[in-house]
């Protein structure tokens, strides 16, 4: 496209030291269900272009939805002045970039059915008979269903001589079912967070099996026992349960910006400082988590990152010891790596990409381990499945995680069925309780696809997975 | 009226021929600088646009939005909304369009936030910088303008058309252990002034330097405006009044009855200049609203489709005024033994969606007092609340201040507030 070309030109004539621009076409594809009722139906269309320009250790971005010569042009001049009004405040403190080669590549998500082109009528239809499904059953009152189809088309030039084509794209179908009792109401709920790949997915998923067991999980869960009063006991979390603590409590404190406290005023800041790297023991010894934004089907796999570096595999931690963090270009030099692990990532054309979490997950055990062993092996616990509530400090130590479905364990066995469980647990008493990891045979991944960070905010995507784990004596009781 | 939006709206009407549409069309120039530990490390301008049309044939609808306003882009987006439409099934909760409406007449825009250039925007951070590197501290945050338009059509005759600004400045300050913050949100400049805003800031770092260890424990409190935002916003998603009557929320079948404390009183008014006040949303007109009066829920957010089930009428949260006493922090630590003061919430989340339980931290210092006088800070809190039953607990409130473009709320004075862990900073 010859407005690439145009705006890095115009970039270096007025007088930048590195620029890009990202053209990039967002399309989503909404269908949202609610007790048979469509409640959105719709394909929606962000399109537009963003130039970024590094001028005298400062950033200036400036984004436009015209295309046009003279736009590109206006747009190009406007990201350099506000650079450099960026760099009088900076000049004594300024920024730099890791050093990084030119690519021309192209990346595309490999995709068997392409969700885009799967008639609305046969996913409406879909959607209605497991609506139908979960109404069926007496006592559940409210059901729904969404599938969320999504598509980034992205061009990227740099003054690096870096020329990529980069088509992604992931799709997320969410079915749920609440039952309501005089006294309360409870949700199951079926979501795996979505994941980059297409239309086959939901294909094999079987969600009308899904929705029947949902449905029966919800009126059991209505019905449950509420757990005691908070005491420690041992806890196993099922992949999809695990992919938000990991995300919350490994994730954000491993973004270098955050470290860096470049999120101080909204996000948060971290505890993992640097001086821990190489010698802080975040977890116990069978802890190993890897930055990895190459995993097939991974929502961060996206080839190539918004500073045209290329995605990578690294460890974050190993053996239970904090190894690196997933950086930028922009923040890597202040820790003196003279790298970045291709973490810079934008929502929209119109954002300036920040430092987000890489596809992160925990490696499997290496000893043979079943889940049912794992129960067999347990006498007084909880088992939690699927995502519930979540909060955490903004240094990323003190959390609370509810969940979605709870069994409570004795003597080896499934006891009964639980809600509102709560635990609370803190870095790095969680990760160094872990004892008992299942094997790769139970290896899961879980996305999230609104991943919340940023002035102005942004949402962000990736890939967590992990097998089924054990943590040992962590405060678990039931809410009010 | 913006004359752009007039054109498009212009084109749709002549070319859409579904039997119902409605039209919304959004434009926003934006300036965000980003700074952090005393330099500027983002820094973003330019517009975004959209331009949404949903349609409808007899009850079955399709949506579509595009960022292009050329002729090609708008027959595109008529033709996908209209495709999704008559390949949609009937949507029995189909509500047709809003006709004409007398809409309030609102002032949300200051020229002064609008024109404000951006190397003064510039100049505010550098001095915020200057002021924390006096003070041998580091401060992070983002300075904003906005300037929107926003238009809605219906093909049953409805008109709406809006613009306003925002300015924003927000900034936490660091200074070894130390980290607090304050933030500025108003439609207008007329109220900022960045040697008070800094000034702020100072004095509540400095409230902060000696602080000790304490646990966590049901404890009177004093939620300072701020920190008071946060936790309405939560409480009110769960005021839906559709939610509440099919029995989700634990506002089923309290319309009308004593459910909040009787000091707690909450309102949307257009009467206060200096909060916003949108004029319309989904086609409802705003008007005043009283949501809660003396403790009694009066109305419940209440959408388009339910109102016309029902035979209520619809409405919508367009701003937060919370009627406040006169009571001074002072007056307020005199009335407990012991308590705390908390600056802000943060990553509030709901616990249990029926019984309306919440759960987050503090954040930005929290002061101990006690026999009337602030004796240090502590450490950070987590707490396991319900907030209509905390209403019960109000001892006093201060008076209302403006908290946020669209919120005006006073500090409270609740007693036994609910912290059952702590963090360890």
């Amino acid at each position: 496209m010859r407005y690439l070309d145009l705006a890095i030109g115009k970039a270096l004539d007025l007088g930048a030291e590195y620029a890009d621009i990202r053209v990039q076409k967002t399309s989503d594809e909404v269908v949202f269900l609610r007790n048979l009722s469509l409640k959105n139906t719709s394909h929606n269309v962000i399109y537009g272009y963003g130039i970024r320009v590094f001028y005298q250790g400062a950033w200036g971005f400036a984004h436009n939805n015209v295309f046009s010569e003279k736009a590109v042009l206006a747009t190009a001049e406007k990201a350099f002045e506000i650079a450099q009004l960026s760099a009088k405040v900076n000049k004594d403190k300024q920024l730099h970039l890791a050093p990084e080669r030119s690519y021309i590549a192209k990346y595309q998500t490999p995709v068997k059915i392409d969700p885009f082109s799967v008639p609305l009528s046969e996913k409406v239809e879909l959607m209605m008979e497991t609506n139908r499904i979960l109404l069926g059953y007496e006592g559940i009152k409210q059901a729904m269903f969404y599938i969320v189809s999504h598509k980034d088309e992205k061009l990227f030039a740099s003054t690096l001589g870096t020329r990529l084509e980069l088509n992604t794209q992931w799709i997320d179908p969410m079915v749920s079912a609440t039952a309501v009792t005089d006294s309360d109401s409870q949700s199951r709920t079926f979501d795996e967070g979505g994941r980059s790949t297409g239309w086959e997915w939901v294909l094999e998923l079987n969600l009308q099996e899904k929705a029947r067991q949902i449905a029966q999980e919800a009126l059991i869960k209505v019905k449950a026992d509420v757990l005691g009063p908070e005491t420690r006991r041992s806890l196993i979390l099922d992949p999809n349960h695990l992919g938000l603590t990991m995300h919350e409590s490994v994730g954000h404190p491993t973004e270098l910006d955050r470290v860096l406290g470049w999120e101080a005023d909204y996000a948060g800041i971290s505890f993992a400082t640097p001086e821990k790297l190489g010698n802080y023991r975040y977890g116990s010894e069978i802890v190993n988590f890897m930055g990895d934004n190459t995993l097939e089907e991974g929502l961060a796999s996206l080839g190539f990152d918004d500073d045209g570096v290329p995605a990578q595999k690294w460890h974050i931690i190993k053996d239970g010891i904090l190894k690196e963090y997933g950086s930028t270009r922009d923040t890597a030099m202040e820790i003196g790596l003279d790298y970045s692990r291709g973490c810079n990532r934008a929502t929209y054309y119109y954002d300036q990409p920040i430092n987000r979490i890489p596809n992160l997950y925990l490696m499997p055990g290496t000893k043979p381990l079943t889940p049912a062993e794992l129960i067999a092996d347990t006498e007084d616990g909880v088992y939690i499945q699927g995502r519930g509530s979540f909060s955490i400090d903004q240094h990323r130590l003190n959390f609370q995680f509810g969940g979605d479905y709870f069994w409570e364990i004795k003597n080896g066995k499934l006891h009964r069925p639980l809600k509102k469980v709560l635990y609370k647990s803190c870095n790095p008493e969680f990760w160094n309780s872990c004892d008992a990891i299942c094997d790769e045979r139970f290896w899961r991944p879980f996305g999230v696809i609104n991943c919340g960070k940023g002035q102005p905010s942004q949402t962000a995507r990736m890939t967590h997975g992990s097998a089924p784990a054990r943590f040992r004596n962590i405060r678990v009781g039931g809410s009010q | 009226m913006n004359a752009n939006f007039e054109k498009i709206a212009a084109y749709i009407k002549q070319h859409c021929h579904a039997d119902d549409f409605s039209l919304h069309i959004g434009h926003v120039e934006s300036h965000e600088t980003r700074f952090a530990q005393n330099r500027i490390t983002q820094h973003l301008a330019g517009p975004t646009f959209s331009i949404n049309l949903t349609v409808a044939f007899e009850n079955r609808t399709g949506s579509a939005s595009v960022t292009q306003d050329d002729p090609a882009s708008l027959d595109k987006l008529i033709q996908t909304a209209c495709d999704i439409a008559s390949l949609n099934q009937p949507d029995p909760e189909f509500v047709p369009s809003e006709g004409p409406k007398e809409l309030p007449q609102v002032q949300n825009c200051d020229p002064a936030a609008q024109e404000l250039e951006p190397a003064k925007m510039v100049d505010i951070v550098q001095y915020m910088i200057d002021q924390a590197k006096a003070f041998d501290a580091t401060v992070s945050g983002l300075t904003e303008k906005h300037y929107s338009q926003r238009m809605l059509i219906t093909k049953n005759g409805f008109v709406g058309y809006d613009e306003s600004t925002d300015f924003g400045h927000s900034m936490t300050l660091k200074k070894g252990t130390v980290e607090t913050k304050v933030s500025y949100d108003s439609k207008g400049l007329a109220r900022f002034d960045q040697a008070a805003e800094f000034n702020r800031l100072k004095e509540q770092a400095i409230s902060l330097a000696d602080k000790r260890d304490m646990d966590a424990a049901p404890i009177a409190v004093i939620l300072r405006p701020y920190a008071l935002q946060d936790l309405i916003w939560y409480m009110t998603w769960m005021m839906d009044r559709r939610m509440s009557d099919e029995g989700f929320t634990p506002f089923t079948g309290q319309m009308g009855k004593l459910f909040f404390g009787e000091k707690f009183s909450l309102y949307s008014t257009l009467d206060i200049p200096a909060i916003k006040a949108v004029p319309y949303r989904d086609g409802i007109a705003s008007k005043n609203t009283t949501w809660i009066e003396n403790g009694m829920i009066r109305n419940m957010p209440t959408n388009r489709y339910w109102a016309k089930a029902n035979n209520l009428e619809p409405n919508h949260i367009f701003n937060m005024y919370l009627s406040g006493g006169d009571a001074t922090e002072e007056q307020m630590m005199q009335m407990v033994p012991r308590g705390l003061i908390l600056n802000q919430f943060w990553y509030i989340r709901s616990v249990d969606a029926k019984a309306g339980e919440l759960t987050g931290m503090t954040r930005d210092g929290v002061l101990y007092f006690e026999d009337g006088k602030i004796r240090h800070a502590v450490n950070n809190f987590r707490f396991n609340e319900i907030p209509h039953l905390a209403t019960r607990r109000i001892l006093a409130l201060g008076p209302s201040i403006p908290t946020a473009c669209s919120a005006m709320l006073p500090s409270l004075l609740i007693d036994n507030f609910n912290f059952v862990d702590k963090t360890t900073f």
